[in-house]
């Protein structure tokens, strides 16, 4: 997966082949002061090529992470190294890796051609080259109107594109991107979004994202990590870590709250506060503690219950419509469930309702406290 | 009824406070076109104070003496100022509390404390090592002391209004720390440093006080040559030279503010 080191150091970087942007994170901690602990033990492995969302609240260490990645920070123990070639403690002027800030951070003294330019010119990249590059990013990025603004007559969105292209026409290693959206209004995030992923498809670099979204994590990226209190709580696919998320904390921040702890077990059969669940297979010795994921829009409200569906009683207590979808906020046995029926033009129930709900054995997920 | 007689008595509080600000100049200005020998009534319009002006040696070296001092002062003090201003933003995190008011002190030092103190400094030094006697040097020198703060002062609060990201941008851009100050910091600043190289020059015009106490002999500066020649007497040709001096420091000060505002978008 990983190169070997090709040829000599390529801050130039003229050629380079895509290998090089694999990433290895080995053990990574990072201390502000005497105790404030940003990452605590961090390995991982980004994969070349990949869109890789780190996600998190705010000061699980997820931005720590990435400014360590770009040179800005530097870790107390750990190695970090890109294609191979280990960069733990290169200056950010000598890394192959640019970054797109959540502030964007454009040079408020240039122009908008200037400040795209001004990586290229930094590196020595001979004027007529350098004026290729500029030409072609901003055509990609459909920028051409704007090349001789100054920064302060951009719209968000616009400084957006800017701050993309000043890094992409650099052409790294490695593209770093801070929160980058989360300036934006709801509308121009999602078209960005969009954007962004097909920005990253199209020329294959590897792109590093951070963002407390996790909708924003599920539909561009590749592979998610989930971070917590400076520790990786999971890396997958967005399926798997929404589907199968490793714990309660995973579960929630992917914004699950149906989840209940495990009391006895029986085989298959597992005591919680909403009543006895049957399970698709027995839980092993190792996994009878825990908590039981019921995600919302796997409920079904309705008079029958499915052959081999848990079958509880409930009453709405709540209803939220959201037009393509409606929830239900129910009680079972004194303890709370929500359920997210999908609006197919099926009667509505009512706050006050007596519903039966059922719960199919294959979608209730064991996961660690 | 009883609000518009207030907002009247402001309006003549206002032009009461402006007058007593500018009506001395105003008079300066218009009886340096006095053809009288004195100022005591209008005799005509005339040119001849300023003619007579341009033929004086002794004011002419101390227009020259100011014009030195005050450029080479301000020059150096931008330089110093800037680096002591970077210096203040980079460790702006750690307490630097008494570091700071060290920094600002001079500029509520009331100048004639400063004037003598540096003048005792200097003598001292030159019985000592037979150096810094009383002469341009040591106006400089002074000058430079005193100018230091304020142009500290707007480089810092420039740095201070920047998004403290375009440093690290900077970096992440491939800029080595040469390129950095060359490609980022110095056109950042560029403006500022224009206002405060103006603000310097116009302090340094300005000032007597100091550089009466630490002038030698050759030195006399146009405040100090104007103060020597009014123990003589009024002449109208003062009128010509506190206008035109009024003229130079009004276009400095203009210019200062223009660079200071226009380092704002």
């Amino acid at each position: 997966m990983t190169v070997p080191p090709s040829a000599e150091p390529d801050a130039a970087g003229t050629q380079r082949v895509r290998d090089a942007s694999a990433i290895a994170l080995r053990n990574l901690h990072k201390r502000f002061g005497r105790d404030a602990v940003a990452l605590d033990g961090v390995d991982l492995d980004i994969h070349a090529g990949e869109f890789f969302t780190l996600l998190g609240p705010s000061g699980c260490g997820k931005t720590t992470l990435l400014r360590i990645l770009a040179g800005l920070e530097a870790p107390n123990e750990g190695t970090l190294t890109i294609g191979g070639k280990d960069v733990t403690t290169t200056p950010p002027h000598l890394r192959s890796v640019n970054t797109v800030f959540q502030s964007y951070a454009l040079f408020p003294h240039l122009s908008v051609h200037d400040n795209i330019a001004f990586g290229l010119r930094m590196k020595g990249v001979a004027a007529a080259e350098r004026e290729r590059r500029v030409q072609e990013i901003a055509d990609f990025i459909k920028l051409g109107a704007l090349m001789e603004r100054r920064v302060n007559q951009l719209s968000g969105g616009q400084r957006q594109r800017v701050a993309l292209a000043r890094a992409l026409v650099c052409e790294p290693d490695v593209l770093l991107l801070d929160e980058p959206l989360s300036a934006l209004d709801a509308g121009l995030r999602n078209q960005l979004q969009v954007e962004l992923q097909r920005t990253q498809k199209r020329l294959g670099m590897t792109f590093v994202f951070v963002t407390h979204d996790q909708e924003e994590a599920m539909v561009m990226s590749d592979r998610i990590a989930v971070l917590d209190g400076g520790v990786i709580q999971q890396v997958g696919p967005p399926q798997t870590v929404y589907e199968h998320p490793v714990n309660a904390f995973v579960a929630r921040f992917m914004g699950h709250v149906n989840l209940f702890e495990i009391g006895s077990v029986n085989g298959d059969r597992v005591t919680t506060a909403l009543g006895q669940l049957r399970l698709e297979q027995p839980l092993a010795e190792h996994e009878r503690h825990g908590m039981l994921l019921i995600r919302q829009e796997v409920i079904e409200l309705g008079p029958e219950v499915p052959e081999g569906y848990n079958a509880l009683q409930g009453v709405v207590r709540e209803r939220l419509y959201r037009g393509s979808r409606v929830e239900y906020r129910l009680e079972v046995d004194g303890v709370v469930l929500l359920a997210t029926a999908s609006n197919l033009g099926q009667r509505l129930h009512a706050v006050g309702d007596r519903v039966t709900v059922s719960i199919c054995p294959e979608d209730i997920v064991r996961l660690d406290a | 009824m009883k609000r518009g007689a207030f907002h009247r008595s402001l309006t003549l509080f206002w032009w009461v406070v402006m007058a007593f600000l500018y009506l001395p100049l105003a008079v300066i200005v218009f009886y340096s076109f006095n053809s009288a020998n004195s100022s005591a009534y209008f005799a005509g319009f005339s040119l001849r104070w300023y003619d007579k002006l341009i033929h004086n040696d002794q004011l002419l070296d101390a227009l020259g003496n100011t014009l030195v001092l005050g450029i080479t002062s301000s020059l150096l003090a931008l330089v110093i100022g800037t680096l002591i201003g970077y210096g203040m933003y980079r460790h702006r995190a750690r307490k630097l509390g008494w570091l700071i008011v060290l920094i600002y002190l001079p500029i509520v030092m009331p100048d004639i404390v400063f004037g003598i103190s540096e003048m005792a400094f200097f003598i001292s030094i030159d019985r000592q090592f037979g150096i810094l006697g009383p002469s341009l040097l040591t106006m400089i020198i002074a000058h430079v002391t005193f100018q230091i703060p304020f142009v500290a002062l707007i480089v810092y609060s420039r740095f201070v209004g920047l998004d403290p990201t375009l440093f690290e941008a900077a970096k992440d851009l491939y800029a080595s720390p040469f390129q950095r100050a060359r490609f980022f910091l110095l056109p950042t600043l560029k403006p500022s440093l224009i206002a405060a190289f103006f603000l310097s020059f116009t302090l340094s015009v300005d000032d007597f006080v100091i550089s009466f106490f630490n002038a030698g002999p050759e030195n006399a500066t146009l405040p100090i040559y104007i103060w020597g020649a009014i123990r003589r007497g009024v002449s109208p040709e003062i009128n010509a030279i506190a206008t035109l001096m009024i003229g130079a420091v009004l276009i400095a000060a203009i210019l200062s503010l223009l660079f200071n505002r226009q380092k704002q978008h």
